[in-house]
């Protein structure tokens, strides 16, 4: 009972602090949302659509024309000019005008007719890995279906049905079932990490920020005393209004990219639930925890900073872990929005049993358990430390 | 001779400000961490992360049904092939779907019972490829190596088929139109080289905000009234505190954009097509810009701290809005308007492409362009801020100095009474 009257006045001291300084409102409520708008407005189409593509086309025949025509109908290119040789067009990407470009050469109509084989090529830039390896995607597609036009027009002319054609053509189909995302969709596929990955930023810099508040403006001692000594009450205290406002945040987030930009999902709503509670714990007590392990504003949010920032990278979701050397994979166990997101694909995005991602739900876990080593640290920062700007 | 000595004076008082900076630089723990800590060792952690720039032998499991001569050269070609690993076999979908589930493999290749049987009664066979869609570049290999070898094992159907006599006759039956695939630039298709260069370029102008910002955060809090300018004979005019600071931030981030953007790209074989000239003239437009906005930027927060809460999330939305993550064509409008304001999206697209498609300074003279008019405009933004900071350290120090003569006053008042 005691504990619980301690616990209310320490909630309502927070509160009262959360309101008055204008920079929990940023960091808690307006910049996460700014990162949720900019991230799904961004990637609103999905796939990129309708890039930059450019054609030399020496040739300049009727099937020329038609393969050129076919290319621009595609839905990711585009075709924006016409070069009249291949180092104006290899120019133009290095002017960062269009991403590939087409060359047909003289002749090849004629012998194409002639059954001489003709060859042409489309050159690309994977500066852009994304819009790059899309584009080629087209203009190979574009230089099979050259090849399927002519043995397409030699069956018809040799009497086949178009069954066997297709056969012929291609005597082996490939089926592709593209599990829980079947577009292929950009923005389902990063929004959903990077969007929990900077609210996981703001987690760590907030928790470590309002504990050095207290050491800066030196409320530190009152703030224990209100608590009678026990740190325990004090942390609960502090971070209960902090984790009610951030998980508020997050389903918020969850709402809308579920309900309103409709983002698939095979995992069931507790799933989601669990997986929001798990990331607001886990990220305050890595927060806590490295305010505990330098008990100074200015280091604690620094390491904090750089922490979240590598973890996008070592989340594995744009690059996988499996391309990366062992003791980076092993390094990435470190990171809580690694196991955030293993949880998030495996049992949200693919439902799949949580069983199978216990090893992430420890991970997380662990994290939420941190704070444990560093209570007595942060007690005595509280009631000895001197502020030094 | 007076104004000759009053532009050395001049000289002479930027000078004591840059060396007031450079000590303070040297000295914050705090800046030092961005200013040389980071730049130095992110660089070479990122690279390290991506030094394997693809992936090869994605783990698939392979439910052969139809169990024939074809299904296993099918399968055969796939476990051959560099990106495809034919890790399991399983007796049907809901086995190799919990592997799937165990993360033990990332694609299922599903042989129907009448493959081989279709094939030859001369219909279309199927195969069919279940992709976890969780990593895009997982299903790219999963499912292109099956396009491939299907491809592959078309070819060989349709000649065999088509009755030809010579070898030529098959090549024209089974490709009449040939054609060549050629990446020009980043041939490897690697992540590493086309993420990292931009994100080197971004790590500079992140740092250098962070740092300048930290500075300020600190002098301000050193000072007596929290004021950035100190009241000081040399720190009287605009131009001589931005000349001074700005020159400190300029040596320090040119021996660091030096190191950024050939001693690291150098270690990790990345991609060096631009001349060191060429590297150079870009570079000098974009470290000016970077270090006045973040002078600009300094002015605009209170306390030290919450320059890392506003720079530090806005680096992955920055990154994003250069163009190498998701294409530039693609970026909406909107966003591409609010990308003009930070140097980094110029910086980076004109790194790119000098050094990783060996462009000429005229394929990107827009963008340096771009990086002088903001390096000039500011330059003129931090001119202001800074004037504005001046006023008012001016104007709290005569409100002291009016205090205290009052209180001087009263207590004269006071003594004469008595």
């Amino acid at each position: 009972m005691k504990y619980l009257w301690q616990l209310s006045k320490l909630v309502k001291r927070e509160c009262k602090i959360l309101y008055k300084n204008p920079i929990y409102g940023f960091c808690m409520v307006l910049f996460p949302l700014f990162a949720l708008l900019f991230f799904t407005s961004l990637m609103d189409d999905g796939l990129p659509q309708d890039m930059p593509v450019g054609i030399v086309d020496l040739d300049n025949t009727s099937t020329s024309r038609s393969l050129v025509r076919r290319l621009d109908a595609f839905q990711n290119s585009a075709v924006v000019a016409s070069f009249p040789s291949v180092a104006e067009a290899r120019r133009a990407i290095q002017e960062n005008r269009i991403y590939a470009f087409l060359y047909i050469p003289e002749g090849t109509t004629e012998k194409l007719l002639s059954a001489r084989r003709p060859k042409v090529s489309y050159y690309y830039t994977l500066t852009s890995l994304t819009g790059g390896s899309l584009v080629m995607k087209d203009l190979k597609t574009i230089a099979t279906l050259g090849s399927a036009g002519v043995g397409q027009a030699t069956l018809r002319a040799k009497g086949f049905t178009d069954k066997q054609i297709q056969t012929f053509l291609q005597p082996i189909r490939i089926d592709l079932h593209q599990i829980a995302n079947p577009w292929g969709n950009y923005n389902m596929y990063l929004s959903t990490v990077f969007v929990p990955g900077i609210m996981m930023l703001f987690l760590f810099l907030i928790s470590a920020y309002s504990l050095g508040m207290e050491l800066k403006f030196d409320r530190g001692k009152e703030w224990i005393h209100m608590a009678d000594g026990n740190a325990v009450v004090a942390i609960l205290g502090k971070f209960l209004p902090q984790a009610v406002v951030f998980l508020a945040l997050i389903f918020s987030y969850e709402y809308y990219i579920y309900e309103v930009l409709e983002f698939p999902r095979q995992g069931s709503v507790w799933m989601i639930v669990l997986l929001a509670v798990l990331e607001v714990f886990s990220s305050i007590g890595f927060g806590i925890f490295a305010f505990g392990l330098m008990p100074s504003l200015r280091m604690s949010m620094s390491v904090c900073s750089l922490w979240a920032m590598l973890g996008f990278s070592l989340a594995g979701s744009a690059y996988p872990l499996m391309g990366m050397d062992e003791p980076i994979q092993a390094l990435s166990w470190l990171f809580p929005l690694r196991h955030y997101y293993m949880l998030y694909q495996m049992t949200v995005f693919n439902g799949y049993p949580l069983i199978d991602a216990w090893f992430h739900l420890v991970g997380l876990v662990a994290f939420t358990l941190l704070p444990w080593f560093v209570l007595r640290k942060i007690k005595n920062a509280m009631l000895t430390y001197v502020y030094i700007p | 001779m007076s104004t000759s000595h009053n532009r050395f004076q001049w000289l002479l008082d930027a000078a004591y400000v840059w060396r007031q900076e450079m000590k303070r630089v040297f000295r914050d723990e705090g800046v030092l961490i961005f200013f040389i800590i980071v730049p130095l060792l992110y660089p070479l952690l990122y690279s390290w992360v991506y030094n394997n720039e693809t992936i090869r032998e994605v783990p698939v499991v392979v439910i052969d049904q139809s169990r024939s001569a074809l299904s296993r050269q099918f399968i055969r070609m796939c476990d051959a092939s560099p990106d495809v690993h034919v890790a399991y076999y399983a007796e049907d979908l809901d086995d190799a779907q919990s592997l799937v589930s165990r993360q033990v493999v990332k694609g299922i290749y599903l042989i129907p019972k009448d493959f081989a049987t279709r094939i030859n009664r001369m219909e279309q066979g199927t195969v069919s490829v279940y992709c976890d869609m969780a990593l895009m570049l997982t299903y790219k290999a999963v499912f292109q190596t099956a396009m491939t070898v299907s491809q592959q094992m078309g070819a060989a159907i349709q000649t065999r088929l088509s009755g030809n006599y010579t070898h030529r006759e098959d090549v024209i039956t089974a490709q009449p139109l040939a054609y060549e695939d050629i990446a020009l630039f980043n041939p490897q298709g690697g992540y590493g080289s086309s993420v990292l260069p931009a994100v080197l370029i971004l790590i500079l102008q992140q740092t250098l905000v962070l740092g300048i910002g930290l500075a300020a955060g600190t002098a301000r809090e050193r000072n007596r009234y929290g004021d950035l300018v100190p009241i000081h004979k040399c720190y009287n005019s605009v131009g001589r505190i931005v000349l001074g600071k700005s020159l400190c931030y300029l040596m320090v981030y040119a021996v660091i954009g030096a190191y950024l953007t050939t001693a690291v790209p150098h270690l990790f074989h990345f991609p060096q097509l631009a001349s060191g000239g060429n590297l150079l003239l870009m570079m000098i437009p974009y470290v000016l810009a970077c270090v006045f906005f973040g002078m600009t930027v300094s002015c605009l927060v209170r306390y030290r701290e919450n320059v890392m809460l506003l720079m530090v999330f806005v680096s992955l939305p920055l990154l994003f809005l250069t163009g190498v993550s998701w294409p530039q064509s693609a970026i909406p409008p909107a966003w591409q308007g609010v990308s003009w304001l930070f140097p980094s999206t110029f910086g980076a697209r004109a790194y790119i492409r000098l050094n990783s498609m060996g462009a000429s300074l005229s394929d990107v003279l827009p963008e340096l362009r771009f990086l002088w008019i903001q390096a000039a405009a500011y330059f003129g933004a931090a001119c202001l801020v800074y004037g504005h900071q001046l006023r008012q350290s001016h104007r709290h120090a005569h409100e002291r100095l009016d205090y205290l003569r009052k209180k001087r006053t009263v207590r004269q008042q006071l003594s004469r009474r008595k």
